[in-house]
C-alpha cells in the first residue's frame, strides 16, 4: 500500500533526524526479518542505519518490551556512581504498544523525559499462523502490501496470490478498541486506517468472553486445560510482554519455589492463572504474547475476562492515563462485593 | 470418594479482626466441624492470590480468607486493596473452570465468634458436598 511505504519513509526520517540532532542515542524500531509475514527488532544506533527501518503489516513485536530494562534503578551507591545515565531512547509504538508505555510510566519503570514516543496510527497486524494456515500446501517466499492494504505473497512455486487483511488480522488486531496510539510526542499516519483495514470491532473480545463463559462449568475446565495442553512453559508470552519486568519472576524464583518448572498439569494451570493475574487492570491487549507463543496457544483467553471484568467491575481501562492510580493499588469503600461468604 | 475422606480446608484470618473473632468462637465453645487448617496473617491485605492457589496446589480442598469488615481494617485500608484482589480471582477462577466455592471470602470481626463459626460451617459444608480438590491438586511422585 501507498500509504504504508509513505509511512515507511516519513518513519525512517523521523528516526535519522532524531539520531542527527542527539535528541536520542538509541532508536527502537523494525527491521526486515529473513522470513515472510515477519520483522525483527531493530535497536538504532547511528544515523546512517534509518534505512534499515521497516513499516509493514508485519510489525508484531510490542517494542516498549524493551524500556525498562534502560531504566534499572542501580543496586547500590557505588553502583550508582559508575553506572552512565540512562539514554535517550526514541521508541516505534502502535496504539496498544503506547498504552504500554503509558502503564510503564504509571509504574514508574521508565523516564518520561527520556523517551521519545513515535506513535503510529495502526491498520492492525497480520497473525503468521493466520497467513500460513490461509496458504494451505503452499510455501511463502515473500509477503508484502499491496495498493488496497491487502497481503500480497509470492509462493515457492513463483506464483503470487493475495490474502484479505482481514481475514490474516491478529485477533488481537480484530478486538482492538483503539488502534490510534494516545500518548505519543510524534505522531505518524492518518486515522481511520483501521476502519478501512478492518481492524478494530468493537465488542469482540467481549463476545469470546461471552461464548467461553456461557459453557458450563466443566466444558469451562476442560476448555482451559485444552488450551494449555500444548504449553511447553518457554515463558516466550512472558518474555513478549512489557510488563512483564520483575526482576526476579516469581516462576523461577527459587527459595521458596512457589511453582514447578515443568509441564505438570497443576503447575501448567497454575502459570497461567497467575500470568493472568499479575496482568490484572495492566495488561493493554497488545497480543504480543500470543503471538510469540511458539504453540499457538490462545494465551489471552483468562486476560480477556480479567480486562472485561476490571472495566466493568471499577471502570477502568489500563494504559488510558499515566495520572491514574493502578486499578488493584486503589479501592473504594464501596467496591462491589457481591463474592464475599456471608453465614 | 472414600468414606473417611474429610476436607482439609486453609482459613487466612487476619491477626486483628478474624483471628481473634475465631479465638472467641473457641474461648465461646461455639461447636463447628475441625475441617479448617487456620493461618494468621497480619492483614487479609497481605495475602497474595498464589498463597490461595498454591494452597489448592497441595491438596487443599478449599481455601477460606477473613479479614477486618470494610472500614475497619487495623491498617485502614488493607482489606479493601485485598476486596478487589479477591473479585477478579474468584471471576478468574470461575472462568477457567474452578469450583467458585473452593475459594471464599469473608468478613468476621473479633466480637463475631458465633459469626465466624456458622461462617466455617457454612463453608465446611459446601466443600465437603464438592468432594476433594482433583484440578488443581498436583500429584507427588
Amino acid at each position: 500500500m501507498a500509504e504504508s511505504r509513505q509511512l515507511e519513509a516519513q518513519l525512517r526520517e523521523t528516526a535519522e533526524k532524531l539520531l542527527r540532532e542527539k535528541n536520542v542515542s538509541l532508536f527502537v524500531g523494525y527491521e526486515k526479518a529473513s522470513l515472510p509475514f515477519r520483522t525483527t527488532p531493530l535497536l538504532l544506533t547511528k544515523t546512517e542505519e534509518a534505512p534499515r527501518l521497516v513499516w509493514n503489516p508485519f510489525c508484531n513485536a510490542n517494542l516498549s518490551v524493551y524500556l525498562p530494562r534502560l531504566f534499572l534503578a542501580p543496586a547500590d551507591a557505588r553502583a550508582a556512581k559508575a553506572a552512565p545515565a540512562p539514554p535517550r531512547v526514541g521508541v516505534v509504538l502502535k496504539g496498544c504498544d503506547s498504552r504500554a508505555v503509558a502503564v510503564l510510566l504509571q509504574e514508574k519503570q521508565v523516564r518520561r523525559e527520556n523517551l521519545v514516543l513515535v506513535g503510529i496510527h495502526c491498520p492492525g497486524i497480520v497473525d503468521r499462523r493466520k497467513a500460513e494456515k490461509a496458504l494451505g500446501e503452499h510455501q511463502a517466499l515473500g509477503a508484502g502490501e499491496d495498493g488496497g492494504g491487502n497481503i500480497r505473497v509470492v509462493v515457492e512455486d513463483g506464483t503470487e496470490s493475495t490474502l484479505r487483511r482481514e481475514d490474516v488480522l491478529a485477533d488481537a488486531c480484530l478486538e482492538c478498541r483503539s488502534p490510534a496510539p494516545a500518548l505519543h510526542d510524534i505522531l505518524l499516519g492518518a486515522p481511520g486506517e483501521a476502519a478501512r483495514t478492518g481492524t478494530a470491532r468493537p465488542g469482540t473480545a467481549r463476545t469470546r468472553t461471552a461464548e467461553f463463559e456461557s459453557r458450563p462449568l466443566e466444558a469451562r475446565w476442560a476448555g482451559f486445560q485444552e488450551v494449555i495442553a500444548r504449553c511447553i512453559r518457554c515463558n516466550a508470552c512472558r518474555q513478549a510482554c512489557p510488563l512483564c519486568y520483575c526482576k526476579t519472576c516469581i516462576f523461577e524464583q527459587n527459595r521458596p519455589r512457589w511453582i514447578g518448572p515443568g509441564t505438570d498439569p497443576s503447575d501448567l494451570a497454575l502459570y497461567h492463572l497467575i500470568r493472568a493475574f499479575h496482568l490484572a487492570g495492566r495488561c493493554t491487549e497488545c497480543g504480543a504474547c500470543e503471538r510469540a507463543c511458539p504453540m499457538g496457544i490462545d494465551v489471552r483467553l483468562l486476560a480477556r475476562k480479567l480486562s472485561a471484568e476490571v472495566e466493568d467491575l471499577y471502570g477502568y481501562r489500563p494504559g488510558e492515563s499515566v495520572e491514574a492510580t493502578p486499578v488493584l493499588s486503589s479501592f473504594a469503600l464501596d467496591d462491589p462485593q457481591d463474592f464475599v461468604t456471608e453465614p | 470418594m472414600p468414606s473417611e475422606w474429610e476436607p482439609r480446608i486453609l482459613a487466612f484470618l487476619c491477626n486483628w479482626c478474624s483471628y481473634a473473632g475465631a479465638d472467641l468462637a473457641g474461648v465461646s465453645r461455639i461447636q463447628y466441624p475441625p475441617n479448617l487448617r487456620i493461618i494468621r496473617v497480619p492483614c487479609s491485605g497481605r495475602i497474595n492470590p498464589f498463597f490461595l492457589l498454591r494452597g489448592l496446589q497441595n491438596g487443599a480442598d478449599g481455601v477460606l480468607v477473613s479479614g477486618c469488615h470494610p472500614g475497619d481494617c487495623h491498617y485502614i485500608s488493607g482489606n479493601l486493596a485485598a476486596r478487589r484482589k479477591f473479585a477478579l480471582l474468584k471471576e478468574l477462577m470461575k472462568y477457567a473452570g474452578l469450583e467458585p466455592e473452593r475459594v471464599q471470602f469473608t468478613w468476621v470481626s473479633a466480637s463475631e465468634g458465633g459469626r465466624f463459626a456458622a461462617i466455617a460451617e457454612k463453608v465446611i459444608g459446601q466443600i465437603r458436598k464438592l468432594g476433594p480438590n482433583k484440578k488443581l491438586v498436583k500429584s507427588h511422585g
